[in-house]
């Protein structure tokens, strides 16, 4: 009966990644489609390419963070994550049809500590690895924003005198394919592994695997192939929200926002902290925005983005908790 | 001082804020970005400055 459940919970969690797929993995090629570098098919294929070699290159210290550094591991039951991927999927679908580019990873997070509160009580999080994943909701966008502006900024400066405008704008359309594919290595190195670290997590707690085990290999190929089918699917209102009505992206203005984006995303992944690639590329989207003129950015779009944000992890909590509390009376 | 200038400034308050509750091995990320912030703060508010003195092209 546990070997069925635990099949269940980790289909569940490859579920999640799938629609982590289509709501989250758009954003690394919105750029690249709005500014019709690279058709939708083909943006998508570079994207998931670029994800599944990410493992080779970050190892897989993000999944380790989920595991330990948000909920105690002595509470992580089958129902526990079973409830913490309902309330993170209900969460990620409600703001997909609002066409907001709101963080995957956010709400897994919020779903894992809403799901420990139900059963146990707030003494089970650990508030230390909680607070880093907090002060890096702001930091990351905030990182993201400032180093896509200098970026920015560096590049207009050294081309101002150019008098060759459309070979320079095919330079930067072609430079966009390499950040793009920094950017989906960034990407594949922080949100595929946050359902790695949820697998990984479930089969410590049914003792299929030792205290400090390391993430299998078969939970990385399925956690990777399930994205890139998310990415396949859908996501098309999000890269609309992301490429076009944050702010106007040329092709200079996406090389830096994903270059940006990929630096900061290379940073949090080596120091283990699971932040929201949604969140860092809008950042640098913005930013983007702000070198030319503050009013290039519609601050409304914004607005509206920086409020999901903040209910993200409260929302989420708040539905794993009752769907532990829902669990319960079966 | 431009609204730039203004929205840099308070992001640069913002990292200041959170640096105390960054894990002390990350502290200097913060301390750098706010640090980052002040200067382009500045930067874009010398650059509002001096777009209003030039006189209109003719």
């Amino acid at each position: 009966m546990q070997t069925l459940a635990l099949v269940v919970v980790v289909a569940l969690a490859l579920g999640f990644d799938f629609v982590n797929g289509f709501h989250d993995a758009a954003n690394s090629i919105a750029t690249v489609v709005s500014t019709r570098v690279l058709s939708p098919r083909f943006a998508v294929a570079w994207a998931a390419f670029f994800n599944f070699i990410a493992f080779f290159v970050f190892g897989t210290h993000v999944a380790n963070t989920i595991a330990n550094d948000v909920v105690d591991q002595s509470v992580i039951s089958i129902g526990l994550i079973f409830a913490a991927l309902v309330g993170a999927i209900a969460w990620n679908l409600i703001t997909f049809f609002l066409g907001l580019p709101t963080s995957s990873s956010h709400a897994l997070i919020g779903g894992m500590a809403g799901a420990a509160v139900a059963k146990a009580g707030f003494g089970v999080l650990v508030w230390e690895g909680l607070r880093t994943i907090a002060v890096f909701i702001v930091l990351a966008p905030l990182a993201g924003l400032a180093a896509s502006f200098v970026l920015m900024v560096i590049v207009m400066w050294s081309v101002h005198r150019s008098k060759k405008v459309e070979p320079l704008n095919r330079g930067f359309r072609r430079m966009q394919l390499v950040s793009a594919g920094a950017y989906s290595l960034g990407h594949g190195a922080n949100d595929a592994q946050k359902t790695m670290g949820v697998i990984l997590a479930l089969l410590i707690a049914t003792g299929e695997l030792g205290k400090n085990a390391e993430v299998p290999f078969w939970v990385v190929l399925s956690c990777h192939a399930a994205i890139a089918l998310g990415t396949l699917t859908g996501g098309w209102r999000i890269v609309k929200t992301m490429g076009s009505k944050l702010t106007r992206i040329k092709p200079v203005g996406g090389v830096c926002a994903e270059s940006a984006a990929a630096a900061m995303l290379f940073f949090t992944s080596a120091q283990g902290i699971p932040v929201s690639t949604t969140h860092t590329i809008t950042g640098g989207i913005v930013g983007v925005g702000a070198s030319q003129r503050l009013a290039a950015v519609r601050w409304g779009v914004a607005q509206r983005v920086v409020w999901a944000w903040v209910f993200t992890i409260p929302g989420a909590a708040v539905m794993a908790a009752a769907s532990y509390g829902i669990l319960q009376l079966f | 001082m431009d609204r730039r200038a203004l929205f840099f400034l308070g992001a640069a308050f913002v990292c200041l804020v959170l640096t105390p509750l960054t894990p002390t091995d990350l502290r200097w990320f913060a301390l750098v970005l706010a640090g980052v912030y002040l200067v382009l703060a500045a930067a874009s508010a010398l650059d509002n400055r001096s777009r209003r003195r030039q006189p209109p092209r003719r």
